[in-house]
């Protein structure tokens, strides 16, 4: 239904950035925009891809993952990213580990839903608050080169680095949770 | 039951027992009461102790277990796997032959003090059975070994429901967070077999 939209160039661009920062297991929860990501990666041989129930579960994969040798990214929008606080608080800060995530942040431009808004207008802020970076990609043209500059300083760092998507990005839709 | 059958099993014993069938297993051991006992039973570079997380440690060995060829041990508590039983389909996705989950189920939250929780009320093996992962309820140390040992010969992932009672110790993990997650992380890495 939205396939044609102009802007889903960037789910090749992310798929290839997330190839060439060499990371090889993708957590995922899906909204209706990061869903054809998820789909891409699903599909592509290059990654392990692991579902969870709830997003914070990512935080626990990708830290094994890591502790094993390996690099990880978690998939989700953003009232998820929420759901994953207290273990990025708990265990990734902490442990000093990295964590690496593409979000698609909603509550902004383009929002139709209110419960999207208390969490996804205020998620950058929220990530600021406990040290957590972060970077807001407002044109399809820089999904790429801000996913690979992304992961490379969450894993040579071993910090939280977190991508959120605008809708102008991903597409605003009128309908789509 | 007045059988004469213990009606738990020694949580203390069976970390034992579990690191005499796999000495060289990679073990992610729940916040609090598990990592204590782990600790004094054996500090081992293996060891991936959590500080907190409470609710997310199966899925730490979900994501070892899936990139690496070690067996990977998890050691739960009831508290916070009823915290995310929805973790237990991530589980059954995979459902990796390296990877065992044991739960040490004293039916309380015996590191914030013993405040009972709902498990009893609960059967774990139900619960992950219906969603995809073989399970088993032990209650004695020996019934405890033998589950163990099963579990590992057998294919896919099994979880182990153990009740125990709830212990209280002094011991702790002698090093910090970082180096925690790091001495492991080495220790994979160093381990020729990989
Ligand atoms: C999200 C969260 N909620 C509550 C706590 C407080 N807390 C720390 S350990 C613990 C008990 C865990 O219970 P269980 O998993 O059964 O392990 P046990 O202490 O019995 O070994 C609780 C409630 C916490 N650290 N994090
Ligand atoms: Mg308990």
């Amino acid at each position: 239904m939205t396939s044609s939209n102009r802007t889903d160039r960037w789910i090749p661009d992310a798929v290839e950035a997330l190839k060439q920062a060499d990371v090889e297991v993708v957590a995922h929860l899906p909204d209706s925009k990061i869903g054809p990501l998820i789909e891409a990666v699903e599909s592509d041989s290059a990654f392990e891809t692991v579902q969870v129930a709830r997003e914070e579960a990512a935080i626990g994969v990708l830290t094994g993952a890591w502790v094993g040798g390996t690099r990880g990214a978690l998939l989700c929008q953003s009232s998820g990213l929420a759901n994953a606080i207290n273990a990025i608080g708990s265990l990734t800060l902490p442990a000093r580990t990295p964590f690496f995530a593409v979000v698609t942040r909603r509550g902004n431009l383009g929002e139709f839903n209110v419960a999207q808004v208390p969490v996804g207008y205020n998620i950058d802020r929220i990530l600021d608050d406990f040290g957590v970076r972060n970077d807001t990609v407002t044109e399809a043209d820089d999904v790429g080169h801000h996913i690979r500059l992304a992961a490379e300083s969450a894993f040579s760092t071993a910090t939280p680095y977190i991508i959120l998507l605008e809708q102008t990005v991903t597409g605003s839709k009128l309908e789509g949770l | 039951m007045s059988d004469g059958t213990p009606k738990t099993a020694d949580q203390t014993a069976c970390t034992r027992r579990l690191l005499d069938v796999t000495p060289d297993a990679v073990l992610v051991s729940n916040l609090g009461v598990a990592s204590y006992v782990l600790a004094g039973v054996a500090d081992r570079e293996r060891n991936f102790y959590q500080w907190g997380s409470m609710g997310v440690t199966i899925p730490v060995g979900v994501g070892l277990a899936l990139v690496s060829d070690e067996h990977v041990t998890v050691l739960e508590g009831d508290g916070s796997l009823l915290m995310s039983l929805g973790e237990l389909t991530t589980v059954a996705q995979h459902n990796l032959d390296n990877l065992t989950v044991v739960v040490w189920d004293n039916e309380t939250y015996a590191t914030t003090g013993g405040q009972p929780t709902r498990s009893p009320a609960v059967d774990f093996v139900g619960v992950a059975e219906s969603c995809g992962v073989h399970a088993t309820e032990v209650h004695s140390t020996n019934a405890f070994e033998t589950a163990y040992r099963n579990a590992i010969a057998t294919d896919g992932t099994s979880m182990i429901v153990c009740r125990v009672d709830p212990v209280d110790t002094d011991d702790r993990p002698p090093i910090d967070y970082p180096t925690i997650a790091r001495r492991v992380r080495d220790a994979i890495a160093d381990d020729p077999d990989q």
